[in-house]
């Protein structure tokens, strides 16, 4: 077990730089996830961690060792790839034990790890099948099996999920989650699905054309992200991004977007008169009012999604398309304007031309 | 055909061919198989022929059946002494071209060095350098080895002149080797040497048995190599071997006939054992499957 520490790291195919000095330190038995959409850079991180990549510029520290030019064997971690990369001739037993039967290891030594391994996983009863012969969900057990019999100082897993189907998925992200809590080991979690990141993590790595966005535990992000990205990226569905320029008179603020439509802010927003930002609000974060006000937007119903347990609105506010979710059984219809108010704790302002968050 | 109907059904639905093509179909597939069949039997019988026969009715089945040209050749040692030679020259030739191929395959399939492309054309090259045409300086450098008149002045040639075909199959057949496993396997801490070992030669198996056959054919009736490089008769593989039977003034062709027929009896049984391979092996790669 140990601690990752990513230091100022870059990253060039040819000409082309594909991280621009990215910096994450990561903790003993902590479980990060890197997130970000395709092409981001971070699996490149995490083959950069492994060893499969070469670092263009930058160190990285696996407990506290340089491991720059140390080949993967020598880093002592433990890879989980995106289609498992199984040995197709090998049983199952084979597979896990082919790490320790490299390194020379007794063959009792063997036996007992593998068992044990395959305890934890449940396999024992798959120990003499062949990959081919195992479901995708068995497979992806299997491959996990081969990180965990070489008890490694870090795991490091590259979209391992994104072959199964929906259902399975869930299933496997809470066995992985509950196989982290009971060894304990540090974990770097590469996924595109913001989902993924947020129901696993304890701390999240948003990643973006090569560059982190932010770091933070799964709830700082959704509830305070860092810029317009974040914002966008965290959260499903996601948060509702309108463009317009803050206004104030009388000790009240607002946003001014456009066709003069006005989104209420609360009183101590910050945000100077006249600023270009854009108002973010969370599907979640509206609620019906009675009649319209001064805390209150005119919203025109366009779609209108029962989900059963909740219902989901396509509608515009201000030109704009949003979403909203309702969790009351509303009785919405097509074309209908309804005043909504949108909970003003929860409103995030970002500066429109860099994009960060503004704060008080 | 619809989606819903296909796997149990989907042989009764697919469309069967109408007369015409039915009849292309087996016209062209007959021709074919004559082709093949018509000098292989036609020697076969021929060896049950006298050499009057042969003359008169070198098509038909033999109005009697001589089976001693067949006995004949069949008990005497120097029939299974050409056999065993031609064997262990065959093997040898098999066993080096596995072990030279693989391995040069094996780096030009997966190490990326100044040259790479350069050398892989190289060795494809000699594709287009038939044996013969070098046999002189062969013949010296064999002698400046000191390796004439010995089996492995047959089988070193032999091996060369393959590579070009073989590496070309093997190195193909690693390349579509997943770059995962590949990985997978260095995280989990082995080297080049240890994957080609332990995971490329085992997933291999398919296309080292063709390189293995087309080696082992191509030996069993290699003819100028041996010719130029044996001198003893007790190391003659079976192609030599016919030339006894060819005399200043006269040629015993229905000996010559049951002779080829017994010497290529091995080829064919092997082949047939080993089919399922070969086809796979030459397909292989040239779909995903």
């Amino acid at each position: 077990m140990a601690s990752v520490e990513i230091r100022n790291v870059f990253k060039a195919f040819g000409s082309t730089e594909v991280l621009h000095g990215v910096s994450v330190d990561i903790q003993n038995e902590e479980f990060v996830v890197l997130v970000g959409p395709s092409g981001c850079g971070k699996s490149t991180l995490l083959r950069m961690i492994a060893g499969l990549e070469e670092i263009t510029k930058g160190d990285i520290l696996i407990g506290g060792r340089q491991v720059n030019n140390l080949p993967p064997k020598d880093r002592d971690v433990a890879m989980v790839f995106q289609n498992y990369a199984l040995y197709p001739h090998m049983t199952v037993f084979d597979n896990m034990a082919f790490s320790l039967k490299l390194a020379k290891a007794p063959k009792a030594e063997i036996q007992e790890r593998v068992q044990r391994a395959a305890e934890i996983l449940n396999l024992s009863d798959y120990l003499e099948r062949y990959p081919r012969q195992l479901s995708g969900g068995q497979r992806q057990r299997v491959a996990m099996g081969r990180a965990i019999v070489r008890d490694p100082l870090v795991f490091l897993f590259d979209e391992p999920l994104s072959n199964l189907d929906a259902k399975l998925r869930v299933q496997m992200r809470a066995e992985i989650k509950a196989l982290h809590h009971k060894l304990r080991t540090t974990v770097v979690y590469v996924t595109h699905d913001q989902v993924e990141a947020m129901t696993m993590a304890d701390r999240i790595v948003v990643m973006h054309d090569g560059i982190v966005e932010q770091v933070g535990d799964p709830i700082t992000l959704f509830d305070t992200p860092d810029n317009l990205f974040v914002a966008g990226f965290i959260g499903s569905p996601a948060m509702n991004l309108i463009p317009g320029r803050i206004g104030r008179r009388d000790g009240r603020v607002w946003v001014e977007a456009r066709a003069g439509v006005r989104l209420p802010l609360r009183p101590n927003a910050p945000g100077q008169q006249g600023q270009e930002v854009v108002y973010g609000v969370r599907p979640k974060s509206f609620q019906i009012a009675p009649s319209p006000g001064d805390d209150t937007v005119d919203m025109t119903v366009g779609v209108v999604e029962p989900t059963g347990d909740e219902i989901e609105v396509i509608a515009k506010v201000a030109g704009e398309q949003v979403c909203a979710v309702f969790t009351d059984r509303l009785a919405l219809k097509p074309e209908q304007t309804v005043a909504v108010r949108p909970q003003l704790d929860s409103v995030h302002l970002f500066d429109a031309g860099s994009g960060k968050r503004l704060v008080a | 055909m619809t989606e819903t109907r296909q796997g149990a059904s989907y042989a009764d639905t697919r469309r069967r061919p109408g007369f015409v093509a039915a009849l292309y179909i087996y016209t062209s597939l007959f021709v074919v198989a004559a082709i093949v069949l018509i000098p292989l039997v036609t020697t076969a019988l021929g060896g049950f022929k006298t050499l009057g026969e042969l003359r008169v009715n070198p098509f038909g089945l033999p109005t009697d059946w001589q089976w001693a040209n067949y006995w004949d050749i069949l008990v005497s040692a120097r029939y299974w002494q050409m056999l065993g030679n031609s064997l262990l020259i065959a093997v040898l030739t098999v066993f080096l071209t596995l072990a030279v191929a693989s391995m040069a395959a094996f780096t030009l399939a997966h190490v990326h060095f100044f040259g790479n492309r350069f050398l892989m054309n190289y060795f494809l090259l000699g594709l287009m350098f038939p044996i013969a045409t070098a046999i002189l300086p062969l013949f010296i450098r064999i002698r400046d080895l000191d390796l004439l008149d010995s089996y492995m002045g047959v089988v070193l040639p032999q091996v060369a002149f393959g590579l070009g075909m073989s590496i070309l199959l093997l190195r193909n057949f690693f390349r579509n080797v997943p770059r995962e496993l590949f990985e997978a396997a260095f995280v989990d801490g082995s080297g080049y040497i240890r994957f080609f070992w332990y995971i490329t030669l085992p997933l291999s198996r398919p296309i080292l048995a063709t390189v293995g056959i087309i080696a082992f054919v191509h030996s069993w009736n290699s003819y100028i190599v041996p010719l130029i490089m044996l001198n003893s008769q007790d190391k003659y593989p079976w192609p030599l071997g016919i030339m006894i039977y060819q005399g200043e003034f006269s040629t015993d062709w229905q000996l010559v006939l049951a002779f080829i027929t017994l010497t290529i009896m091995p080829t064919v049984i092997v082949f047939f054992a080993a089919q399922k391979h070969i086809v796979a092996g030459l397909t292989a790669g040239a779909v995903k499957a």
